[in-house]
């Protein structure tokens, strides 16, 4: 066989300069990132996108970027005067790096004309510093997720305030020697989520060591430790998903997304979710999701603003809600979702009317580390909480007072 | 074989071949299988489901021949670049040979991750972004001075008597080199080859600042890792090992340390 070694140079040297996707000739091409997982970019590429292409006479290239990495890619674009973004839809949770870093654009002007239908809760949680910076796009809560089979072999029922939900602890180490109920103990983001909630349901102030509601509420994180299960010191938001498969526990509070992935693909029918308890003062749970933003120097900002709009209809909102069962950021949105998914969007909706939003403060980082501090040594170390407490109250205190 | 030396051996295989067996198991299990309190160490269903939706999804198939067009491009131009240079290093008087190697290291030194973001930038001005040209610079610029330490050891095993009396039978220079001493440095050849490769073919770090849309196989393998699927994870894992074991099978037979054995007495 006779090699054509100049076709083959030109094959390598095309392949060695090819960029992940080529754009379309003669047409805009708008980059979009996201997080997603590979049924939901199906959805987003098959039948969100299509539309506003034809519309447009643009092309939308749409690419995974996992919500840690963006801040720094763009950090790099930015440092090279090469912007290759448009629009992203990011982590509700990593907002504050993006804004101080000066990644992202304002758009003021986006705010006399939002659309109505657009719930004003969710709309408002894009505005820092007085100023708008982020647009809703799907907002997301944590619910809970137990073991049907479980809970009604011991004869229980899912737990919808403190204390059942000691009561229910108790019951499964008493008759299985070991905890049943997982509390996200690895530290970090998935720790402080869960503790910002139970703080709120507790009436306490998350940021605040000293309040009474915070007291209390690490005071019955003590009292419920010695009942958790053993996974709790590594569960966070992926291992709490195998704990739950591996039936190594009955119990736990987690996004959504475990619904697809326990139910449709584990085939563990067992696994029944709602919204979950209420503290002594109030049911509370945070508010997570995404929400659209605009890199400073974007190539396309007017047709990036064009696709917001377009993510935020009610036609795409209905798509997205029917089809993956996401909570809806419109008022007037409805959707016919899929049998087997309705009880959990019905927990998901139930528990977004008690949703609560963190405050993006500009020490979150220091935060978790001293929240997560307060977790280890009260919970795993038992060390006393009216000890443990007040110096880590005076730490956040001087990080509120240096970052103001 | 004494029975100690033997279940050593043995313990050292399982130790070496188990995690490759439970990701091959949990990527052909039904659900029910392993998703369990007790997951069972032997197979007793087998399903391709996992497979057929890995492949299906055709998210896939893009990074794998991204990482072995990558790895592979590594692997040659490193040997390629690194084997001239270690050559005539082998030559030098030792004092300098060990300087100048000692100076190639020092990017080595740096962290990784101290260096990506310039890299990144830089890469990105000169149009780089996702593309194997990029990637394939940036792995150069880690792997170059761990091939030119390995080929240099390798040269200076091979004794000058041998290309000398090559020279006495009538060979130029070039012949020499050709057909006396790469010869003989094969074993070293495929080792630093083989080492390029594999640093290119897992390579994250990088990956992860010169990728925005064209993934290599380990960012994809960390994508269904962090959608928490074990299925998916185990079945694109599986995928990413095959390569390493076929490469490391053919190249096994080089992989020796007595090609020099008998070369001169």
């Amino acid at each position: 066989m006779r090699v054509e070694w100049g076709s083959l140079v030109w094959l390598l040297v095309g392949l060695l300069m090819a960029p992940g996707a080529p754009a379309a000739a003669g047409s805009q091409t708008l980059t979009l990132t996201m997080r997603l997982a590979e049924g939901e970019w199906r959805v987003i590429r098959q039948e969100v996108l299509p539309p506003f292409e034809q519309a447009c006479g643009c092309r939308v290239r749409a690419i995974d970027v996992p919500p840690e990495a963006l801040a720094q890619r763009l950090k790099a674009m930015r440092a090279a005067g090469r912007a290759e973004v448009d629009l992203f839809a990011q982590d509700n949770m990593r907002l504050q790096e993006l804004v101080e870093a000066g990644l992202v654009q304002p758009l003021d002007e986006v705010e006399v004309r939002m659309d109505p239908a657009v719930l004003p809760t969710l709309a408002a949680a894009g505005v820092m510093g007085g100023r708008r910076y982020f647009l809703p796009f799907r907002p997301n809560v944590q619910i809970v997720y137990y073991n049907a089979k479980k809970f009604d072999a011991h004869g229980l029922a899912p737990p919808r305030t403190w204390e059942e939900l000691l009561r229910v602890a108790k019951v499964f180490k008493d008759t299985e020697g070991v905890g049943r109920v997982l509390f996200q103990a690895v530290g970090g983001a998935p720790t402080t989520t869960q503790l910002y909630e139970w703080i709120v349901s507790a009436g306490g102030d998350p940021f605040d060591f000293a309040h009474p509601g915070t007291v209390a509420t690490f005071r019955f994180l003590q009292k419920l430790a010695p009942y958790l299960s053993p996974d709790s010191r590594r569960a966070k938001w992926d291992t709490t998903n195998d704990a739950l498969a591996q039936e190594s526990a009955y119990l736990a509070q987690n996004w959504p997304f475990g619904i697809p992935l326990l139910i449709r693909d584990y085939g563990k029918r067992e696994i029944r979710t709602y919204s979950g308890w209420a503290g002594p003062v109030r049911e509370a749970h945070v508010i997570g999701g995404d929400v659209l933003g605009i890199p400073v120097g974007a190539p396309h900002r007017d047709l990036a603003l064009l696709l917001t709009r377009h993510l935020q209809s009610r036609g795409v909102q209905e798509i997205l809600a029917s089809r993956l069962g996401w909570p809806t950021i419109r008022a007037d949105a409805t959707a016919a979702v899929e049998p087997w998914l309705r009880p959990h969007v019905a927990a998901v909706q139930e528990a977004m009317r008690h949703g609560v939003f963190r405050a993006n403060v500009p020490y979150w980082a220091e935060y978790e580390r001293i929240a997560s501090e307060a977790v280890e040594r009260i919970l795993w170390r038992n060390e006393a909480a009216d000890a443990v407490l007040p110096p880590l109250a005076e730490r956040l205190a001087a990080l509120r007072r240096d970052r103001r | 074989m004494r029975a100690p030396t033997s279940s050593m051996l043995a313990l050292l295989a399982f130790w070496a071949v188990g995690p490759l067996y439970l990701m091959l198991k949990v990527s052909v299990s039904p659900p029910g299988e392993v998703m369990t309190a007790r997951p069972t160490l032997l197979p007793h269903g087998l399903t391709l489901e996992h497979w057929r939706r890995l492949l299906e999804a055709g998210q896939v198939l893009p990074p794998l021949g991204k990482s072995l067009l990558t790895a592979g491009l590594v692997a040659a131009a490193a040997l390629l670049l690194a084997a001239p240079a270690a050559y005539n290093l082998a030559r030098l008087p030792s004092r300098w040979r060990y300087g100048i190697l000692l100076g190639l290291f020092l990017v080595r030194m740096l962290p990784e991750v101290s260096i990506a973001l310039p890299v990144a930038v830089v890469f990105l001005r000169w149009g780089l972004m996702d593309s194997v040209t990029g990637l394939v610079l940036a792995h150069l610029t880690l792997v170059l001075p761990v091939v030119a330490w390995v080929l240099t050891t390798t040269f200076l095993a091979i004794p000058r008597e041998v290309e000398e009396a090559a020279a006495l039978d009538g060979c130029s220079a070039w012949q020499t080199l050709w057909r006396v001493t790469l010869r003989l440095a094969v074993p070293g050849l495929a080792v630093a080859g083989l080492l390029a490769w594999l640093f290119s073919w897992e390579e994250f770090l990088l990956a992860t600042y010169l990728t925005l849309g064209a993934k290599t196989m380990p960012l994809q393998v960390y994508y269904y890792l962090y959608q928490g699927n074990w299925f998916l994870t185990a079945a694109a894992a599986t995928l990413m090992t095959a390569p390493v074991l076929l490469l490391t099978g053919l190249l096994q037979r080089h992989l020796r340390a007595t090609s020099l054995a008998g070369a001169v007495r």
